[in-house]
């Protein structure tokens, strides 16, 4: 699968550095046919390789960076190529990667709560243990310090092994993304337009978001991925009515993220994507779980989360389109939230939220771009809520609608400065208030 | 110099414990050991450990009114003749055994600790002065408690449990009474029965009435009564049932009681946190006039509340709650030249202690108070949800009941 995910990219890098003299449909497709022509004759090289190695006994080979990075659709450009951690020969065994970002954020009716803030700071690394077993981590450090008395935190996002049975398909074993939207497992600043991830995808899908389990993957000739697996799930027993985050994210606030993870109660997830035409990625996702994890304190036993969505992206020349829905829905919470009666954040029926972006790149000098983007987004972490004895239940929170106007650029395809404004159709600290102004820097290697 | 607060806790447990192993390993066999909690509970309803021979800890903390006061006195008497006025209401010492030591949080919060201004940091020190105090159970010192307990129809009990000599040191033996009463209030289940009808509503067990359904929203709602902000209404981070207390402090304002001997004098104020029984913060200012958040678990037994006993029903002390600032002329006097004396037991100095900010506190003269008289009675009806000892098939509860109910496993395993 990993020659065809490279090849893919390396397809779709020279898709987007193509710029914008392609705008002639007739040129373009038949340039897509001769990439077409190129990526077949690529597989068939690397696969006339493979099939010469394996003749050979297990040694260390180049080792690549997790398939949630290497399958990444960079914003442009080349897919940035793994540090080798060592100087030695090409055929390392163990690479290191890494990530960062920071940023700055000035809500302009507040200006005292403007904020800096180094978000995160992230090193990857995997080791081939052979040809087809490989284990792949990724530690991360937020907000600078971590200490009893500060609130940065750190945490391992990603660990697993993976083992490839065959070219096409694979399992993994470990804590994994969970394969749902379009940044979850691509959260690296480089890879998504506005300093800030967009809401939809950290309100209602709560990345970066991971799971304890097992999970099967693979592709097929025609270009569809797949992934499916089962493991832990969040744990409703974590809820807190009287603070605000289950407002902010209701999974956000009882995913557990493998840290003495209550495990009684196990999640299934699937998700397909075809990517069968160059610069084109469709797919969705379903996760669900039950979410009592054999708590016997209170009456959750019964609940039972299911989170969907849908997706789709469209690169081509300078331009970049995408749009995501996602919808989730917890069932009986009647009972639990009877006893969580006037506090201010009962446990939500359903959950939404969608959006709509568009970016193109503007400026192009050598290696640098300039690619500026609208996003419009709508979401509603609390849509419903089960009812509860007359006049006694909690009314569905408002809608909160956002525009984000800005710009990304390139410094190259790795090191990225961001500007951009936002608009809330919503006041609440939550989200942000009214209006905001952010600015930062991120890069990845 | 500062001091952990926990490890003096520890350090007192430790001592207790070792001297409780001491002296019973040079404990004579004539008389069977019991436990300590079983001691404790002797020692609890033993009369003849006052001065008065009439006074024991049940006597203010009353079993059958779970462990508070039966009277609706603001304040009891005590001393040799039970004619001495005491200077606060006595709370219940229910649900005490989740309580921890007096610290300040790290935003500087006070919160935990024993007796209403928090200066006792465990069971073990909040029993030393009712034997001691002049209002209370008066004996002179703990050589005369001792004394007392050498005479007790459980001596030798105590002597089997703590070593045949153990009255011989009266420090030692008065330490090894006060571990017996801490181990039975903290270990007996009668103290922490977890049987009221909102337990069983908790549990799945029992469903609340339309009012007291209400009442619950209007207790919680943070623009109703907002009295779970300081009331925790949710179950503890370990799953376990709501205390209804989040061990803080808070100044309320609650108006000067005349029922109380002491405030004859003009110049008697009782500050809480800053004295003047608790002495160590007598330099904090900013925190004179704030008492402890307790526990509303059978608050509607009660016939006295707030520090100083100044209201004997719930209505009356829930209506102060929410018109305090809407028509403070209710609670306070009012001057000839028609103003209010507000907050008036403390001195004038210190009155922008009292919590203005939080609902329902944050209304003025005139305005609607956050709760309605209705919905005070609806919170009421919630309130008495919280009484130990429900029986589903009378929708009835009495603390006294829990007694009976708890004979059968007495001591938490």
């Amino acid at each position: 699968m990993r020659q065809f995910i490279n090849s893919g990219a390396v397809a779709l890098a020279l898709l987007a550095a193509a710029g914008p003299a392609q705008a002639d449909e007739a040129a373009l497709k038949a340039e897509v046919e001769q990439l077409r022509a190129e990526v077949a004759a690529l597989k068939d090289a690397v696969h006339e390789m493979q099939t010469q190695r394996s003749a050979v006994a297990a040694v260390p080979v180049a080792a690549v960076a997790p398939s949630a990075t290497v399958t990444a659709v960079p914003v442009a450009g080349t897919a940035p190529a793994p540090a080798q951690a060592s100087a030695g020969g090409e055929r390392e065994a163990t690479t290191l990667w890494g990530y960062g970002e920071l940023n700055y954020n000035h809500p302009s009716a507040h200006a005292a709560d403007a904020q800096a803030d180094l978000r995160r700071a992230v090193l990857g690394f995997s080791h081939s243990f052979d040809e087809s077993t490989h284990v792949y981590g990724e530690l991360e450090w937020e907000h600078a310090v971590t200490s009893a008395d500060d609130q940065g935190e750190s945490e391992v996002e990603q660990l697993y092994v993976e083992h490839a049975l065959a070219p096409n398909y694979g399992v993994r074993a470990g804590l994994m993304l969970v394969p749902l939207g379009l940044l979850n497992e691509h959260h690296e600043p480089t890879s998504y337009y506005g300093v800030e991830r967009n809401f939809v995808e950290t309100a209602i899908i709560p990345s970066t978001w991971r799971e304890g389990g097992v999970a099967g993957y693979g592709s097929t000739e025609g270009g569809l991925n797949w992934n499916v697996g089962i493991g832990t799930g969040p744990d409703l027993g974590k809820w807190d009515a009287t603070a605000d985050e289950g407002r902010a994210s209701p999974l956000g606030s009882i995913h557990q993220e493998l840290q003495l993870a209550k495990a009684r109660d196990p999640s299934l997830w699937g998700a397909l994507n075809w990517n069968g035409i160059p610069g084109l990625n469709v797919g969705g996702g379903v996760f669900t779980a039950k979410l009592g994890q054999g708590n016997t304190e209170l009456p959750i036993d019964d609940t039972r989360l299911t989170l969907g969505e849908v997706h789709a992206r469209w690169q081509s020349g300078p331009f970049d389109l995408s749009g995501l829905y996602t919808r989730g829905t917890i069932s009986d919470t009647r009972a639990f939230n009877l006893t969580l009666l006037g506090q201010p954040t009962p446990v939500p029926k359903s959950f939404w939220g969608g959006y709509a972006q568009g970016a193109w790149r503007a400026l192009e000098w050598d290696r640098s771009y300039l690619a500026t983007f609208v996003r419009y987004e709508q979401f509603n972490t609390a849509a419903s809520y089960e009812a509860q004895p007359q006049g006694l239940g909690a009314a569905a929170m408002p809608t909160q609608r956002v525009w984000t106007v800005g710009a990304n650029y390139y410094l190259n395809p790795n090191v990225v400065f961001k500007i951009d404004y936002q608009d809330f159709r919503y006041d609440a600290a939550a989200f942000g208030y009214g209006a905001r102004f952010d600015l930062g820097v991120g890069y990845q290697f | 110099m500062t001091t952990n607060p926990s490890l003096q806790m520890r350090w007192r447990r430790v001592l207790a414990c070792l001297a409780g192993a001491v002296l019973a390993f040079d404990a004579l066999a004539a008389v069977p050991a019991t436990d300590a909690v079983e001691l404790g509970r002797k020692i609890f309803h033993d009369d003849s450990l006052s001065a008065s021979g009439r006074m024991s800890c049940a006597t203010c903390h009353d079993p059958a009114h779970a462990h508070a006061p039966a009277n609706d006195l603001a304040v009891q008497l005590g001393g040799a003749a039970l004619d001495v006025p005491g200077f606060r209401a006595v709370p219940s010492l229910r649900y005490l055994n989740v309580d921890t030591p007096f610290v300040f949080q790290k935003d500087g919060t006070p919160s935990g600790g024993f007796d209403r201004d928090g200066r006792a940091q465990d069971l073990l020190e909040q029993a030393q002065r009712p034997f001691l105090a002049a209002h209370e159970m008066a004996n002179a010192d703990a050589g005369e408690v001792v004394a007392r307990l050498r005479n007790a129809v459980y001596a030798d009990e105590f002597r089997a449990q703590f070593g045949a000599n153990v009255f011989d040191d009266s420090d030692l033996a008065f330490l090894a009474a006060r571990f017996a009463l801490s181990e039975f209030e903290t270990k007996a289940v009668e103290f922490h029965p977890f049987d009221a009808k909102f337990d069983g509503f908790l549990a799945g067990k029992q469903t609340l009435s339309p009012q007291e359904l209400r009442g619950f929203a209007l207790f919680n709602r943070p623009d109703k009564g907002n009295c779970a902000a300081c009331h925790s209404s949710t179950r503890q981070a370990n799953g376990a049932p709501p205390v209804f207390t989040d061990y803080t402090y808070d100044s309320l304002g609650v108006p000067r009681n005349a029922q109380i001997a002491a405030t004859a004098d003009a110049e008697y104020f009782d500050l809480g946190l800053c004295g003047p029984d608790r002495v160590d913060l007598a330099a904090r200012k900013d925190l004179c006039g704030a008492f402890k958040v307790p526990t509303l678990r059978n608050v509607a037994t009660r016939h006295a509340f707030f520090h100083n006993g100044y209201f004997h029903t719930l209505k009356d002390a829930l209506r102060f709650y929410v018109q305090r600032d809407t028509q403070p002329q209710q609670f306070y006097t009012v001057g000839a030249n028609g103003a209010v004396d507000t907050f008036d037991d403390l001195p004038p100095a210190l009155r922008g202690n009292v919590n203005m900010d939080e609902v329902p506190y944050d209304r003025h003269s005139g305005q609607a108070p956050r709760l309605s008289d209705a919905e005070i009675d609806d919170v009421i009806a919630f309130l008495n949800t919280l009484t130990d000892g429900y029986d589903p098939l009378t929708d009835t509860a009495d603390p006294a009941r829990s007694l009976a109910a708890t004979q059968n496993s007495p001591v938490e395993k």
